[in-house]
């Protein structure tokens, strides 16, 4: 992948670091209005694959290293893990833990934004990653996009280490 | 039939369409748009399971907007929030049965060099 034209590549620039702050503010509220943390993930994952597809994947390895969507990934899971066990403070699994504040701002619902947020991340990243392996990694030896066959490709090698 | 099962009606129609789409198509891109077809018509029954209808005044959505104030009009018309709670999962679940079918069309295509199902054979001859 190469990127694709300058006015593709411009409206990407303009547009691409929006999405992604709507999506953080999606995670961030979700226990306030619609949304949450898996709506969130989604719409800060499609900025990247935005970014990936606009510019090409050399370029969006800079903006968004595979190893960081990889270890965001992983992280995800554990802090959602870790809000449940930390829960046990609290009196059990999943107890809430934290003041509750005031209903309906942004400040209360006590785990709740928290849980969230680790949501929002693992489901980012996951999704950044499922889109990487649809569209960039190649086992050596197929033929796609006209590569000949048994040359493998940048896209092979880095398959071993996502 | 009264009105109100209409739109239980057009969902069905929509669940219909999606599962033609499954068994009658042969390219792999159109069975899998008709799964995802299948995929919202049956988060549409679910949400329209949970739909209450109240008098006179439009339905909510389950969200508390404004502060505990409004609590009970929100218990008074918000509609079921369980089905809808059911269906965000469902629609996680989709999208991961979307990605996963994908990359089993990808490799299809790759070994075969077609997305026709009837065309996908090891014997030549």
């Amino acid at each position: 992948m190469h990127g694709m034209s300058l006015i593709v590549k411009s409206i990407t620039r303009l547009v691409a670091g929006f999405i992604a702050i709507f999506g953080v503010y999606t995670v961030f509220y979700g226990h306030v209005s619609p949304g949450g943390g898996f709506a969130g993930g989604v719409i800060v994952a499609g900025a990247m694959v935005l970014i990936v597809l606009a510019f090409g994947e050399e370029f969006s390895r800079k903006v968004i290293p595979h190893g960081t969507a990889k270890v965001s990934d992983a992280l995800g899971a554990m802090g959602f893990l870790a809000v449940a066990l930390f829960g046990y403070m609290a009196g059990g699994f999943f107890v809430n833990f934290l003041p509750r504040g005031e209903p309906g701002t942004l400040f209360s619902a006590g785990t709740i934004p928290i849980s969230n947020l680790a949501i929002g991340v693992k489901v980012g990243a996951g999704l950044f990653c499922v889109f990487l392996a649809l569209a960039l990694f190649r086992r050596p030896g197929e033929r796609q996009n006209g590569l000949t066959r048994g040359q493998p490709d940048r896209g092979a090698l880095e398959g071993e280490e996502l | 039939m009264t009105l109100t099962m209409l739109p239980y009606l057009l969902a069905f129609i929509l669940l219909v369409v999606g599962l033609y789409a499954i068994v009658a198509k042969r390219n792999v891109i159109k069975i899998i748009v008709g799964l995802a077809i299948l995929d919202y018509a049956v988060n549409l029954i679910l949400v329209l399971v949970g739909y209450r209808a109240t008098k006179g005044a439009p339905p909510m959505a389950p969200i508390l907007t404004g502060g505990m104030a409004n609590e009970p009009a929100l218990v008074a018309g918000a509609v079921d929030p369980l089905p809808q709670a059911l269906v965000l999962t469902s629609i996680v679940i989709s999208l991961s049965v979307t990605a996963l079918v994908v990359a089993i069309g990808l490799r299809l295509y790759e070994k075969y060099g077609t997305f026709d199902t009837q065309r996908m054979r090891n014997l030549r001859g």
